[in-house]
């Protein structure tokens, strides 16, 4: 049974390399999709996940162990863009720009489908990143974090520092907003 | 950076979309939710690229290690400003402590007589400012006035009240579905 997040932390705390690798490689992927979906830049994103996990690890010492370490992790991130966002005006890049410089769906989900069904999808990806892209920014925060990350509103809430409640009509407003961005694509 | 540094899940298809359009047109919360769930995994996966995970690890030890040598050199600075301070007031005390006294009693032997003087003369202002103001006030407040200055606040303090509630119910707006 692998360690859990707590453990994983704790040891890093204590000064485990292999504690620290497993936590960085364990979260890379969530860092960096989280923060895309907000600076909507790889390469940016990729920086900022760098500094959020150092971030994290010299707060390493103030971190709760009853506290869920996801929670506790994407507080950080969220703090580290923020920071960013606040002093840097963002020069964006679409999924179409992505798509150009060759980052496309795997072989194994090209091979497995239709070329007609696969321009479906690819251009639903587009609408969805093009309808994303358009929402409020503290709607969009808690749709990666739900959909993407897959919290739940409790966890969100504390991540956001928001009522339970208010993440829930941010949640339904997001979908209602997508809803009308998405609709001609049906 | 690789080729499918952006991966997808299971791309979801036109019919999800619509599926999640009649949720949310028809009200149905719990099954909105689900579906755009579904529909959302349209959107591709970013990958880290290759090294991230190294690079990070490095740069955190890196720092690490700066951070251990700056507490270390703030540690030995304390330790020999303190010990050069308690050294340097061993050394000096037989000379300084008189010179200390004497300082003191300078100051206090001057500064207190100027103190209790100013304190005096601004009280008697004080006071002089304090009559002046009771007079005035017995002069121009009658039972009359003072109903329509009370009369005055008291309208002031609704309109805030209902101003506050106005704003207060947009906000609670907000906080429901």
């Amino acid at each position: 049974m692998p360690p859990s997040d707590a453990e994983l932390a704790n040891e890093a705390l204590a000064g485990s390399e292999e504690a620290s690798r497993a936590l960085v490689a364990r979260y890379a992927t969530p860092a960096v999709n989280f923060i895309f979906r907000l600076v909507r830049d790889r390469s940016l994103a990729e920086d900022l996940a760098q500094e959020g996990f150092l971030r994290v690890f010299q707060r390493l010492k103030t971190y709760d162990p009853e506290r869920k370490f996801s929670s506790w992790f994407f507080q950080v991130l969220r703090n580290v863009t923020i920071d960013y966002l606040r002093v840097n005006r963002l020069a964006t890049s679409s999924l179409d720009e992505l798509t150009d410089a060759g980052f496309q769906a795997p072989e194994a989900d090209r091979t497995s489908s239709s070329p007609e069904r696969l321009a479906e999808q690819e251009s639903l990806a587009r609408a969805m990143d093009g309808a994303l892209a358009r929402i409020r920014p503290e709607y969009r925060e808690v749709v990666v974090l739900r959909y993407q990350e897959g919290l739940t509103h409790p966890e969100i809430a504390e991540i956001l520092g928001l009522p339970s409640g208010t993440v829930k009509t941010y949640l339904h407003r997001a979908r209602k907003e997508l809803a009308i961005l998405l609709k001609p694509f049906a | 950076m690789t080729r499918d540094a952006i991966r997808d899940r299971n791309m979801p298809d036109r019919k999800e979309l619509e599926r999640w359009l009649f949720s949310e047109e028809t009200g149905q919360e719990d099954a909105a939710d689900a579906a755009f769930a579904h529909v959302f995994a349209a959107l591709p996966k970013v990958e880290p690229g290759e090294g991230f995970v190294q690079r990070t690890i490095a740069e955190v030890w890196r720092l690490r290690a700066r951070r251990r040598r700056l507490v270390a050199f703030g540690w030995a600075a304390a330790i020999v400003l303190v010990a050069g301070g308690a050294l340097a007031t061993y050394l000096a005390s037989p000379r300084l402590a008189p010179a200390a006294i004497k300082a003191f009693v300078f100051a206090s032997g001057h500064a207190v007589p100027w103190l209790v003087a100013y304190t005096t003369v601004a009280m008697d202002w004080w006071w002089t400012l304090a009559r002046v103001g009771s007079v005035i006030a017995s002069v121009l407040m009658t039972p009359a006035r003072v109903a329509a200055v009370v009369g005055v606040e008291l309208f002031g303090i609704l309109a805030f009240f209902a101003l506050q509630r106005i704003a207060g119910a947009g906000r609670l707006g907000d906080a429901h579905v």
